[in-house]
């Protein structure tokens, strides 16, 4: 059975990625002009809500909300581009808005795009992808038609994926996706 | 009056120095042949994107001034980035607006709401610290040193005629990816010489 996992725990993750990113960056001669350790890129997603509300007292992590899905993954470019570790918090609902941004940018335009995707309304007892709720069954269907990799997060033991996904969307040079299964805790 | 689009681009790539530059459908086409193989990229394949590329490269390189060239049609596809833009507070991001009040390239069918769409209001409710309208090239010279240095966010919105090229009728210019290659690897070399 799905866990919810704790926001420090997703926080802390996000913290050891961004430093694993950094020093990677550094390696490639990419030098940092801010204090932080990098990008969030949020359009609020209830299911992520406690992550977003410790964010706001997190001053490691520089956390910009966008109006929109479509934004978000455009100023992720720019971060990207620019030499930032950047990531994209969104819902799935979002995902289906923003679809031609996502292939424009991070399929097409080959920039390297990881995002964190909530399930909002994802039953506990059903795999998403049977899931009485078409938002929640069609995201992993979208994603596998774009080719977009995916993984879940299923509990606190799935963590890991953040750093994994992230590094596979800069190997990839494309979008790569975590789903957030239950609402963080 | 209306300015010609390529008039406003030479005016601007003659006094841009280091600023990277983010042009989008009309003005890319002119803005290739005033400043190819520099710190551009243009906004291709996500219409409307162009304010949200630049403000991302605006945050990675605070150091840096960086323009953008929207369209009206453009910037109607993704209205909300005027506030994302302005929230952002970048003081380095300069937005100009390209209102030529038609999708040019698909063969000029008017923007919802025409002539009579007030961007610079909208950007100025929307919090970008300065925001007006110029229709004319002198006055766009004349301002062009401040609009150049002074903090932004900023919104300029330029009425002008139908640029000579679309992306049609020019064709699209270095595909978007090789453009993303080359603006990521000429800002890393530009900080191995810092």
């Amino acid at each position: 059975m799905p866990e919810s996992i704790p926001a420090p725990l997703i926080i802390d993750t996000v913290k050891d990625t961004f430093k694993e990113a950094r020093a990677a960056l550094a390696k490639e001669g990419v030098k940092s002009r801010h204090d932080h350790l990098g990008w969030i890129l949020s359009v609020p997603d209830t299911h992520q809500k406690s992550v977003l509300a410790a964010l706001d007292k997190e001053r490691a992590l520089r956390v910009l909300t966008c109006s929109t899905e479509d934004e978000a993954n455009a100023i992720a470019a720019g971060l990207w581009i620019g030499g930032e570790p950047v990531m994209v918090m969104i819902q799935h609902a979002g995902l289906y808005a923003s679809i031609n941004t996502l292939r424009g940018v991070a399929i097409d335009g080959r920039v390297p795009v990881f995002y964190m995707i909530g399930l909002l309304s994802r039953e506990r007892d059903k795999d998403p992808r049977e899931s009485r709720h078409s938002m929640v069954r069609y995201c992993e269907p979208l994603l596998d038609l774009f080719d977009v990799p995916h993984a879940r997060l299923e509990g606190p033991n799935d963590v890991h994926r953040i750093p994994e996904y992230y590094r596979l969307s800069r190997e990839r040079r494309g979008p790569a996706a975590v789903l957030v299964g239950l609402e963080t805790s | 009056m209306a300015m010609k689009p390529e008039a406003i681009l030479r005016l601007i790539a003659a006094r841009r120095g280091d600023a990277i530059c983010v042009p989008t459908m009309t003005t890319a086409p002119a803005w290739r042949t005033l400043a190819f193989d520099d710190l551009s990229i243009g906004c291709v394949g996500f219409m409307g994107g162009a304010s949200s590329l630049g403000l991302g490269l605006a945050l990675a390189h605070p150091e840096r001034r960086v323009l953008v060239f929207d369209g009206d049609g453009s910037l109607l596809m993704q209205l909300g980035a005027l506030a994302t833009n302005a929230g952002a507070a970048a003081r380095n991001f300069v937005h100009f607006l390209f209102k030529n009040n038609v999708y040019h390239t698909s063969g000029a069918q008017e923007i919802p709401g025409g002539d009579g769409v007030d961007f610079v209001m909208m950007a100025k409710g929307a919090g970008y610290r300065e925001a007006f309208a110029l229709h004319e090239l002198d006055d766009l010279e004349r301002r062009l040193p401040h609009i150049l240095t002074a903090p932004g966010p900023l919104f300029v919105q330029l009425h002008t005629t139908l640029a000579d090229q679309t992306p049609m009728t020019a064709g699209m210019g270095v595909p978007f990816p090789t453009q993303v290659d080359a603006l990521h690897s000429r800002l890393i070399a530009l900080d191995s010489v810092r």
